[in-house]
């Protein structure tokens, strides 16, 4: 019987972001995200009381996920950065930090949010089209020759999450390995466009970073009794190979909906049996080498195979079906019948492989686009913290292949662009849309506030308490070790920006981040003898920030409109 | 408990909804987050929704978001204007009888005396309110607003095509109420470039917004954690999964549909297989593998190279497909399925029961069919090539998270039921009074005189006519009964005076088919004025008919002529108003496409309007009731002005809006941007409908029993 229930009316608020709680609850998330951010960046451990395993971590994807958001305002802002972050896997902390940012100094302002929605979007657009154009003082194009760029790359995301616990010499490894993986991926002979492959990631947990390594083909894990089984086989060129995706245990496949009546004595698993051998004996006359099967082979059918050498492997699992067709050219088959020619495929050659206390088998195809990423670390936590970065590593180099340019990273971009932004309205003062909508000083405090919460960005960078300084050249990021002091020589003091383009004997200017400045023309073309030295740049993915960019902007604007939260209380 | 059911309580209720909704109204409107109990979070400014989501307790306000809902079924736009007028009605009213009330307390009456009195007096306002929806708004609307209304179709053509620019303004001004801020002018400029991509041709707007109405789910893809600017249109359909096997193919591409698994079964439901030895069950077995295999050999041999299929096919039908590389996408929703046969008329095969040989006519080309990763998620994009006037095109809509996705999507969805209620003509029926001495001859009067060129003039009629034409021919009795049915309409008269030319002597049976000739030149011109299904039917005439049936006409004409003398009061209706009779019925229409200029031009026009009539009318309550509907429908320009200042303000606005109505020059509007009238006229009415719910109600009687208790009692009664 249904239950009526009379439902419970709503709670209405008006002006939320004028509410105490929820500036509070802001603040402190802003917090936790910057506190994550960079290199020097504090872990979080995150423990449910319940039960579970704890996970530390300092990435958004990793943090977001297990961070039970209750305000509806929090949980957009939440909801966002982990879309974007499942979009790009990069760049979560920065929008998550910039947008909090933004609306906190937007707040400060006092301005209307119909204007302030305004100008933040006008700002925006100056920011993508000037990341867009050639002239952009922070952009490096990738060249594919060179291998250096996309290193610096895979290195500055690695070292980018300190919950992964790397040493200097496991993070190059680590970064070499990724982006040999990646390379692997690539098919050789390409058309008119790529279809990239697979990186598996294989688990060693528990074993030397160091010993992580890469192998092209499928590593597929298996008991040391079952290795021992398998007969070494005569070699020849190629292997044939049959995968089956249709069950070969021998049950009834569909019925139907009607009812089957079977006559006493009669048995159908014999008869299914009998016809699995038909099918074995098929395979063995078709000189078949392997074959494979994404859910269970009959006993009776692998020893028949097994006697006929022919290897059978069986439970494969649907996750490895897809690579496994891909590289070994089979069409997976679905008919216990009679199979046709066309859907065997071939390996190269076929080797058991043994990593620590796993064994495994080892397909090794004829052409690569697949292969196996074998990562070992200490502990599980720390474990699933490098499997979480690589995977991002392997999406940005993919990213990065879409549009081949990098941003610089280390907060030069930030401040740069921040200085660029200033610089552009103070040039553009006199020039403002009479319907517009907004007056000059409008424009001037909305222009303050976004570019101080994108140099605020830069400045979470350093959570030692050292200063943060821009130079009046680049505009790009330095900062000072903490209780320095205080009547120094800069160039002294200070040794690469933060991206390390520049060196501080380069006769710069230095100003402190949060003093204020007249507004200056940031240098916009790169020094091309210097990228080709530099050889340990700190690199952003460019479509994972120009997009986390501008998530950042939009939701900030999202919650600035907001006129009232209802909250349904059923 | 019982309350008194009283305007105040009322206005309390629509006051504090007011508030909620005012802030969220016109182009500076903020948006509002609701939460769901599932933990959902849901961005929106569409009024019908916040009005939902605050699950109101009172039974008053429940019953206004009742009303509001059912308007928005109806229009799908104006549900906080409709707040805000009706607030502003009740305030109106509360002041009006305020005053009265000092008078009534004068006289001395017992409290509760004076209580149903009061009621009565409400009574009496809504009766006054229903008179005035049915007879003055409906004349003001078509003798008065009229000669303002612009139209969405371009003049230049006699055909109705549309102006681009106009639909670009009234969709602007839309979105602008819907979206937020950063947002409308991207949003509206995407729908208007979907709605003109998707037309065929110039004409076809109608079945384009019908069909995208409908199926609004199937034609746009949300995508979330991108910002909102990559939202973009793509040519083709793209279905909502992946291929389950997919084979890149070139050029000729066949595709065929089916409901039912290609691979044969052992048994149906409803039958039994009856298994008897080992060997039965292999061959049978072995019969099914090779039965499936010639099916899909034949589906390659007819070049087919896409399987589109509304169940899970089995593993071995996925087997073959991918060894004749034939591309498959199973389980597709019925839906998905409806669209696809209404875009290009493919219907699904029918697999033969042993023939291997078998027809597949049902089939379709497509440009193309290639997987579409939007969001690392991978969806089947199709180029379909359209049968029909929709040339299919998707909306991909993006931002960074759900709840703005939703809220652009439903933005989008009310942009097309508004378009398709705009294409819509509305009708407007009012009564005309004036005292004529000799009313009553005069239809008699007019008829005589005519001769068949009248017809010209009342061309509204002639579908009904024609059916009175064919009826005819079925003799004399099923006539007379059709005379019977028309007397008892309200209208009758005008199918007895058509036949008038026939019936008399002179008229040679050849003047008749001239008439029925005319009839039939003016039926193209679209003239929807009487609604009645059963006259329309039989309105498919031929010309052959018409002659075999000449003779019976006239005779058919003597008939109804006898009838038409007899009942000589016959109210006729006509458009045309000049002719004198006592109650003359105005069937006018507003046309379809008609738009004024947005920033309350509709509420002034019709506040200055209004106020002429009242001014003229000599009946007290009908000029209040004017005056103060007339002086509610400002608060929305108030409203919307609110933020402006100087030579915006609402004051300054209104009062160049008069001079301009007084002198006869063309209004200027500030604001660029068009809306739809029959829109802004439904909800004029719905809220005086509300209103007078409102006001009839004397009591609410407050019950404190479980619902439940009463669904028992159904049901016992039904055993």
């Amino acid at each position: 019987m249904a239950r009526l229930e009379a439902k419970k009316p709503s709670l209405c608020k008006s002006e939320p972001l004028t509410s105490e709680r929820v500036r509070a609850t802001l603040s402190v998330l802003k917090g936790i995200v910057t506190s994550c951010y960079g290199p020097s960046g504090r872990l979080k451990q995150l423990h449910n009381g319940l039960g579970g395993s704890v996970c530390t971590t300092s990435q958004s994807s990793a943090l977001l996920a297990n961070l039970s958001v209750t305000h509806p305002i929090l949980k957009i802002l939440t909801t966002s950065v982990q879309n974007h972050v499942s979009c790009f896997s990069d760049c979560g902390l920065v929008t998550a930090i910039l947008c909090c940012n933004l609306i906190e100094n937007v707040q400060k302002t006092g301005l209307t949010p119909s204007s302030a929605i305004k100008l933040n979007k006008h700002l925006l657009n100056l920011c993508t089209t000037y990341l867009r154009s050639k002239d952009c003082g922070c952009l490096i194009p990738v060249n594919f020759d060179n291998t250096q760029i996309l290193l610096c790359l895979v290195r500055s995301v690695l070292t980018s999450k300190p919950a992964c616990m790397l040493t200097r010499k496991e993070t190059d490894h680590i970064s070499t390995l990724i982006l040999r993986a990646f390379l692997l991926t690539i098919p050789e002979n390409t058309e008119d466009h790529i279809i990239l492959g697979k990186s598996i990631i294989v688990p060693l947990k528990g074993q030397r970073v160091i010993d992580s390594t890469v192998l092209p083909g499928i590593l597929i894990q298996m008991s040391e009794v079952q290795l021992m089984k398998i007969l070494p086989i005569k070699k020849s060129d190629s292997l044939k190979v049959a995968l089956f995706h249709a069950s070969l245990s021998g049950d009834l496949s569909d019925a139907g909906e009607g009812t089957l009546v079977v006559d006493y004595g009669v048995c159908l698993e014999n008869a299914v049996l009998d016809q699995l051998l038909n099918l074995g004996r098929q395979l063995v006359s078709d000189h078949v080498d392997l074959v494979m099967c994404q859910k269970v082979i009959h006993p009776s059918l692998k020893q028949f195979l097994n006697m006929h050498r022919v290897i059978a492997i069986d439970r494969v699992g649907v996750a490895l079906m897809e690579p496994l067709s891909k590289v070994t050219g089979t069409q997976p088959i679905g008919s216990l019948g009679s199979i046709s020619p066309s859907s065997y495929g071939s390996v190269k050659d076929l080797r058991t492989a043994k990593f620590g206390f796993k064994s495994f088998f080892h397909l090794i195809p004829n052409e690569v686009t697949v292969c196996s990423l074998l990562l070992g670390n200490r502990n599980d936590t720390a474990w699933d913290e490098l499997k979480l970065t690589c995977q991002t590593a392997l999406h940005v180099l993919q990213l990065t292949i879409k549009e081949p340019c990098v941003l610089l990273g280390g907060g030069c971009t930030e401040t740069h662009l921040a200085a660029y932004i200033r610089h552009k309205t103070f040039i553009e003062r006199g020039s403002i849309p009479k319907d517009g909508g907004y007056t000059q000083t409008e424009l001037q405090l909305i222009t303050e506030a976004f570019c101080t919460a994108l140099e605020s960005v830069a400045g979470s960078l350093e959570h030692d308490g050292g200063e943060i300084l821009t130079d009046m050249k680049y505009g790009h990021f330095w900062s000072v070790q903490a209780d320095s002091p205080s009547v120094v020589n800069w160039p002294d003091l200070l040794s690469r920006c933060g991206c390390g383009l520049h060196n501080s004997q380069e006769e710069l200017n230095w100003s402190f981040l949060r003093s204020t400045r007249h507004p200056f023309a940031p240098q916009t073309c790169l020094p091309h003898e210097t990228l080709g030295s530099a050889n340990n740049l700190t690199l952003d993915c460019f479509t994972a920030k120009l997009s986390g960019l501008q998530v950042a902007v939009e939701t900030a604007n999202l919650i600035l409109d907001l006129s009232y939260v209802i909250e349904d209380k059923n | 408990m019982a309350a008194a059911g009283s305007v105040k309580a009322a206005l309390q209720v629509a006051e504090v909804l007011e508030t909620i909704v005012s802030g969220c109204v016109g182009p500076e409107g903020r948006q509002v987050l609701c939460t769901k109990p599932t933990g959902e979070v849901l961005l929106s400014r569409d009024g019908g929704r916040l009005l939902e989501a605050l699950h109101l307790e009172h039974p008053l306000a429940r019953m206004m978001v009742a009303c509001v809902s059912s308007h928005l079924r109806k229009t799908g736009d104006g549900a906080k204007t409709f707040i805000i007028f009706l607030c502003h009605l009740l305030r109106g009213l509360h002041a009006v009888t305020d005053k009265e009330k000092d008078s009534l307390t004068s006289k001395n009456i017992q409290t509760h005396g004076r209580y149903w009195k009061n009621c009565c007096q409400w009574k009496f306002i809504s009766q006054a309110l229903l008179t005035f929806q049915t007879q003055i708004l409906d004349y003001v609307m078509d003798q008065h607003l009229s000669r303002h209304f612009l139209s969405i179709f371009s003049s230049s053509t006699k055909e109705r095509t549309l102006c681009r620019s106009s639909v670009e303004l009234l969709l602007g001004a839309y979105f602008r109420g819907r979206v937020g801020r950063n947002n409308h002018a991207f949003i509206s400029q995407l729908m208007c470039d979907y709605f003109f991509k998707c037309m065929a041709c110039e004409s076809g707007f109608e079945e384009v917004c019908e069909l995208v109405d409908d199926c609004f789910v199937e034609l746009n893809v949300g995508v979330t954690g991108l910002p909102v600017s990559d939202s973009r249109i793509i040519p083709g359909l793209v279905l909502h999964r992946d291929f389950s096997v997919y084979c890149p193919a070139d050029g000729d591409i066949r595709i065929v549909l089916v409901t039912e698994t290609i691979q044969p079964l052992f048994s149906t439901s409803g039958t039994e297989f009856i298994l008897n030895s080992e060997e039965q069950f292999q061959t049978s077995q072995f019969w099914i593998i090779e039965r499936t295999k010639v099916i899909m050999q034949h589906l390659q041999s007819q070049n087919v190279k896409l399987l589109l299929s509304s169940v899970k096919q089995p593993d071995l039908v996925i087997y073959y497909a991918r060894l004749y590389s034939i591309s498959v996408v199973e389980c597709l929703s019925s839906e998905e399925i409806s669209v696809i046969q209404r875009i290009i008329s493919l219907y699904p095969i029918v697999l033969p029961q042993a023939s291997s040989q078998f027809d597949i006519s049902n089939n379709a080309l497509v440009k193309f069919c290639k997987p579409l990763i939007l969001r690392s998620k991978r969806y089947v994009h199709l180029g379909l090539i359209s049968t029909c006037l929709f040339i299919p095109h998707c909306i991909v809509l993006c931002g960074p998270v759900q709840g703005l996705v939703k809220q652009h999507e439903d933005a989008l969805h009310g942009a097309f039921k508004m378009l398709q209620q705009l294409f819509k003509d509305l009708d407007l029926s009012y009564m005309i009074q004036v005292s004529d001495q000799n009313y009553a001859l005069r239809p008699l009067i007019y008829k005589n005189t005519t001769e068949s060129n009248h017809l010209l003039e009342i061309g509204s009629i002639q579908r009904p006519n024609q059916g009175t034409v064919v009826e005819n021919k079925d003799g004399l009795a099923e006539t007379q009964r059709h005379v019977k049915i028309y007397s008892n309409m309200v209208v009758p008269s005008v199918e007895l005076e058509t036949h008038i030319p026939c019936a008399t002597p002179k008229v040679s049976p050849t003047d008749t088919y001239q008439t029925d000739e005319t009839l039939r030149c003016l039926s193209p011109h679209k003239t929807k004025i009487i609604d009645d299904p059963d006259l329309c039917i039989e309105c498919n005439s031929t010309n052959s008919t018409t002659e075999n049936s000449r003779l019976e006409i006239s005779y058919e004409n003597v008939k109804i002529t006898k009838i038409a003398g007899k009942g000589s009061t016959f109210p006729v209706r006509n458009k045309s108003l000049e002719m004198g009779t006592a109650q003359n019925y105005c069937f006018s229409s507003i046309p379809a496409g008609c738009v004024l200029p947005v920033g309350g031009n509709f509420e002034i026009l019709l506040n200055y309007y209004l106020l002429n009539y009242a001014k003229k009318c000599q009946q007290s309550e009908i000029a209040m009731v004017s005056t103060i509907i007339a002086n509610a429908v400002l608060g929305i320009p108030k409203i919307l002005y609110k933020s402006k200042n100087g030579n915006r303000s609402f004051p300054q606005v209104y009062i160049r809006a008069l001079h301009a109505l007084q002198t006869n020059q063309p209004m200027v509007s500030i604001h660029t941007g068009l809306e739809s009238v029959s829109g802004r006229y439904q909800l004029l009415t719905s809220v005086l409908q509300c209103l007078t719910k409102i006001l009839t109600i004397d009591l609410v009687i407050d019950i404190k029993r479980q619902p439940q208790e009463i669904y028992d009692l159904d049901s016992e009664e039904e055993l």
